[in-house]
């Protein structure tokens, strides 16, 4: 009845973890102070906000399936409200640091916080 | 030729699957109630109760019948208390682990025991479900979320395969249906 752990498993404990941290640290971004908040919908950047010289509170409302409204302050920027049925944009809250996403998947929308050379960071969004 | 099943054998096997679909039904269920998404806000994380049916279906029915029952459990939960984007995740969520756990099988006993298997059930659930969001939001930076996911599939594997372990224990000392292999 107990549960007895064979190699194997120990290897894919270590393949799952590994995989988990080589992931981290190559989507980790390095703090460079400058802070662009892309508000990507359908794969499409319709936003770009620079946080780290914003001087007042912006207020971004976004339509779709499931209308919300998006909020950007000086460093951060949250899903402040949303009408999709599971809440998780909101739950996310306030995001800061370069390489943290918020995402909306009911809506298809998604905020990402991208530091200097953001230029070839849209490399990455695949357009139609 | 090929011997003929007994009626009774098949009968039963409808019935267990049946069985199954359903109780994958309401474990789906039970999860959506519990907010793990609140707790850890990530879209689609959650407990994967259902990967213990899933699980018994394919150590004791095959895999054809695991296949029967993950997909219409996937189609029905959908129905019920989904949308078209949520059966999309579940789908490949569902799909990606059951092959995993498959190919995994075949080390059982040798290799692997069910703590192994379920966790890269629930590791390949995971990827499967940000693969398909990251397909459905045309972009790739939902892969943030992967690391997380990862390391929740150890811990929900882990607490899955311990599940079974006893599960599969009373199942056997009853004799209701024989484990396969």
């Amino acid at each position: 009845m107990r549960l007895k752990p064979k190699l194997g498993d120990f290897f894919i404990i270590l393949l799952i973890a590994a995989s988990a941290v080589f992931l981290t640290f190559s989507l980790r971004q390095a703090d460079t102070g400058e802070k662009i908040a892309l508000i990507i919908q359908d794969g499409v950047v319709v936003k770009q906000i620079r946080l780290d010289t914003l001087e007042h509170t912006e207020i971004l409302e976004y339509s779709g399936e499931y209308p919300g409204i998006i909020e950007a302050e000086k460093g951060r920027i949250r899903f402040k409200e949303a009408t999709c049925p599971d809440q998780v944009c909101v739950g996310t809250g306030w995001i800061s640091k370069n390489g943290q996403i918020a995402a909306c998947l009911p809506d298809r929308i998604l905020i990402r916080i991208t530091g200097t050379g953001s230029a070839e960071d849209d490399t990455d969004i695949w357009l139609h | 030729m090929q011997a003929r099943r007994p009626y009774g054998e098949s009968m039963k096997k409808i019935a267990l699957n049946g069985l199954l679909i359903s109780l994958a039904l309401v474990l789906s269920y039970v999860e959506s109630l519990f907010p793990t998404s609140l707790i850890i806000p990530i879209p689609g994380i959650k407990l994967g109760l259902a990967n213990i049916v899933t699980m018994f279906a394919l150590f004791y029915l095959g895999f054809v019948s695991a296949l029967t029952v993950s997909v219409l459990r996937c189609v029905l939960a959908a129905l019920l208390f989904g949308g078209f984007s949520s059966l999309m995740f579940s789908l490949s969520g569902a799909l990606l682990a059951l092959i995993v756990m498959q190919v995994l099988k075949h080390g059982h006993n040798k290799l692997f025991s069910l703590l192994g298997i379920s966790m890269g059930g629930a590791a390949a659930h995971n990827t499967g479900q940000i693969i398909m969001a990251s397909l459905m939001m045309r972009n790739t930076a939902i892969y943030a979320y992967l690391p997380v996911l990862l390391i929740a599939g150890i811990v929900m594997g882990f607490l899955t395969a311990v599940v079974a372990q006893n599960l599969f224990y009373l199942v056997d000392k009853t004799h209701v249906v024989n484990r396969l292999g």
